[in-house]
């Protein structure tokens, strides 16, 4: 079983600029370069959730089978997610995002079936090698009915 | 929406509330566009027949385009985006097409130049047929570290009397 699973992230402009349409963003230091640079960024940002595009590189089914582990997606509920910033993406750099699984645990539930929990961890570098952010995807995969 | 009211880091207590910004009401294109950006193509949340086939009376929202709205209403009250150092979400109930989607947040304490708040966004509307569900209940309930500049002012969206409408929809994006 793979400890980890690598992958990359472009942050295009073009992106970054969906990406905040769709969460109704109008702020312009997220469309525009000179908004940015006057905000005192290097350049156009990504917004708080963007690194949410990483199933683009790893999408659901291939990071399991790349980190060994299985999960029934017919039974799986997004749980909590949590970010942790040292800095936003700008647009026009690629990170380097490393995956791993930090929490795996079968609870009983209340009903007396089972439930797990399974917390994925991404952290994004950039192009130095710095930490850029870290992303928490923790997803429950609720248990079979015990009656069914 | 109401101009940011200037404050500083002094200003800034405990208890504080920061507005309430209302999303919506949220659409299948919506939806669309956020499977779009993001790539989660998970068809629970765009084939009606599949949304059905899993018990589900039709499609709802992947949780984390509301908590991109809340993200959104966030970054609004605090000058940007680029002043989040942690932003923690906890799924509670489904966001259905057709639902309003309330954000509000509360300053919990202040340390230093960091500010800790704790956020909600609540689905508001009458939600799909077949399902009887609250006119308004907590879709997400979360938690946001800000890092203010230093020494800078905070702006922040004011009094919980402030109540940003925002349709997000098709013709807004496409004005754009």
């Amino acid at each position: 079983m793979a400890e980890s699973v690598r992958f990359e992230v472009p942050v295009t402009a073009e992106e970054v600029r969906a990406f905040a349409r769709a969460v109704g963003e109008d702020n312009p230091v997220l469309y525009d370069d000179l908004a940015a640079r006057h905000s005192g960024l290097p350049g156009i940002v990504a917004p708080p959730t963007f690194t949410m595009t990483q199933v683009k590189a790893m999408p659901p089914g291939e990071r399991e089978r790349a980190l060994g582990i299985e999960v029934d997606y017919g039974r799986i509920l997004h749980g909590e997610q949590e970010f942790v910033y040292r800095r936003l993406p700008v647009a026009g750099e690629t990170l380097s995002a490393e995956m791993r699984v930090v929490k795996d645990e079968t609870k009983q539930g209340r009903r007396g079936g089972t439930m797990r929990v399974i917390t994925f961890e991404t952290v994004f570098t950039d192009a130095g090698g710095d930490e850029v952010l870290t992303a928490y995807a923790t997803m429950i995969e609720t248990g079979k009915d015990p009656g069914a | 929406m109401s101009e940011p009211r200037m404050v500083t880091l002094a200003e800034v207590h405990p208890g504080q509330e920061l507005g309430e910004v209302v999303f919506g009401p949220l659409t299948r294109d919506d939806i669309k566009r956020y499977a779009d950006a993001s790539g989660d193509h998970n068809p629970i949340h765009q084939d009606e027949d599949y949304a059905r086939a899993t018990g589900a009376p039709t499609v709802f929202a992947m949780g984390m385009l509301p908590a991109g709205y809340l993200a959104h209403a966030l970054s609004d009250w605090f000058g940007g985006p680029q002043h989040l150092r942690r932003y923690k979400v906890r799924f509670t109930t489904r966001v259905w097409p057709g639902d309003e989607l309330a954000c509000t947040g509360r300053i919990e304490s202040v340390d230093g130049n960091v500010v800790r708040v704790s956020l909600a966004a609540a689905r508001r509307g009458p939600g799909p047929e077949g399902l009887s569900l609250p006119a308004e209940e907590l879709a997400i309930a979360g938690e946001a570290e800000i890092e203010v500049p230093e020494g800078g002012p905070v702006p922040f969206a004011g009094t919980p009397a402030d109540v940003v409408e925002r349709r997000i929809g098709g013709d807004d994006a496409a004005r754009r």
